[in-house]
């Protein structure tokens, strides 16, 4: 009853299908730079940056409708700041796919096997962020989708801390061919840090429709 | 659920002549609870050594950690599953032999490693997705 208050309405209907078409187009964008990362093929990377300029134009719609009314005042600030966090793994996921063009085929089969994995774990964690925003409209259980992103960012964390100590022993023959090897590691493995801080914010959400 | 769908693929391998300072550098830098021995030649199978061993049999009976070496306090030969098996066989491997990891295997060559926080941690995604199209 007290969600059908909070969420009953068709603008606030309207901004939760929104939301999910926006985390849609998260989940299709790092499922695009993974198959790019497969297949070594920096031309694919392009469409992460058109899905991000498509989310960008979604996370304006959704913040003009919230401020048109739709949630109550004090649910409004923590709704938006949601979506900022989305879009702020759809910046994260360009920069990573904005080095990848520079780096391409300079990226080592050894470094791009783990890569790989980590690009499969953030494709996983969107999914699971879609799960636990949906958790909030179905009374299932949140904390358990919460856990379950958290254990996804422990393991690119030890998978991050694993890469750069070998990067460190790695050789490179210039300033910015080092500088874009480390920076694409740094924002590949940015991007967990990002969903877990969304999953953060659902957690709050949900606290305040208590 | 297979084994090699949440097996950890890194591998740290130590010879078994190194010496137990050498095993535990090697774990605190990695930040991991277990190396592959090395078999000494072709007829001689792979062993393991824990931080479980280092602390009861080299910690706790005052061994001098520079000199002892690691085949003295391994484990061998390990336990290991092909990667096609079932977690629940790991699982029941796991409680019979009183391990937490067990190695995974690809013909004769080890591939992989699969631990309990492994096999809880894919549980618990599991159970996340589930009703969810997974």
């Amino acid at each position: 009853m007290v969600l059908k208050k909070v969420f009953g309405g068709n603008t606030e209907q309207k901004v939760i299908d929104s939301i999910k078409k926006h985390m849609q187009i998260l989940y299709s964008a790092s499922e695009c730079f993974k198959n790019g990362l497969q297949e070594l093929n920096k031309d694919q990377m392009y469409c992460v940056a058109n899905l991000e300029r498509e989310g960008d134009s979604v996370r304006r719609e959704i913040i003009s409708t919230i401020y048109e009314g739709a949630f109550l005042p004090f649910l409004r600030t923590n709704i938006c700041r949601f979506v900022e966090i989305v879009d702020e793994a759809f910046d994260v996921l360009k920069d990573a796919a904005s080095e990848f063009e520079n780096l391409g085929p300079k990226l080592d089969q050894e470094i791009r096997e783990d890569c790989i994995q980590i690009a499969d774990i953030n494709q996983q964690m969107c999914d699971m962020l879609i799960i636990a925003f949906d958790t909030l409209f179905d009374k299932g259980d949140l904390r358990e989708k919460t856990l379950a992103i958290r254990i996804f960012e422990k393991k690119v964390d030890d998978m991050k801390f694993d890469l750069i100590g070998r990067l460190r022993n790695k050789e490179v023959k210039n300033f910015w061919e080092g500088k874009t090897l480390s920076d694409f590691i740094s924002y590949l493995t940015h991007i967990s840090d990002v969903i877990e801080d969304a999953s953060d914010y659902l957690h709050i959400i949900n606290l305040s429709m208590r | 659920m297979k084994v090699d769908e949440i097996m950890t693929k890194k591998l740290e391998i130590i010879s078994s002549d190194a010496s137990i300072y050498d095993a535990i550098e090697r774990m605190i830098d990695k930040r991991i609870r277990s190396l592959l021995v090395k078999p000494r030649d072709e007829q001689d199978v792979n062993g393991v050594i824990t931080v479980r061993d280092i602390v009861y049999k080299a910690l706790g009976k005052n061994l001098d950690l520079n000199k002892t070496k690691v085949s003295e306090i391994m484990s061998k030969p390990v336990v290991f599953i092909d990667k096609g098996t079932d977690v629940e066989h790991a699982i029941n491997l796991m409680t019979k032999f009183n391990i937490t990891r067990v190695f995974v295997s690809e013909g004769r060559e080890i591939v992989g490693i699969i631990s309990l926080l492994d096999v809880m941690s894919s549980a618990l995604i599991r159970r996340a997705r589930e009703g969810h199209g997974a």
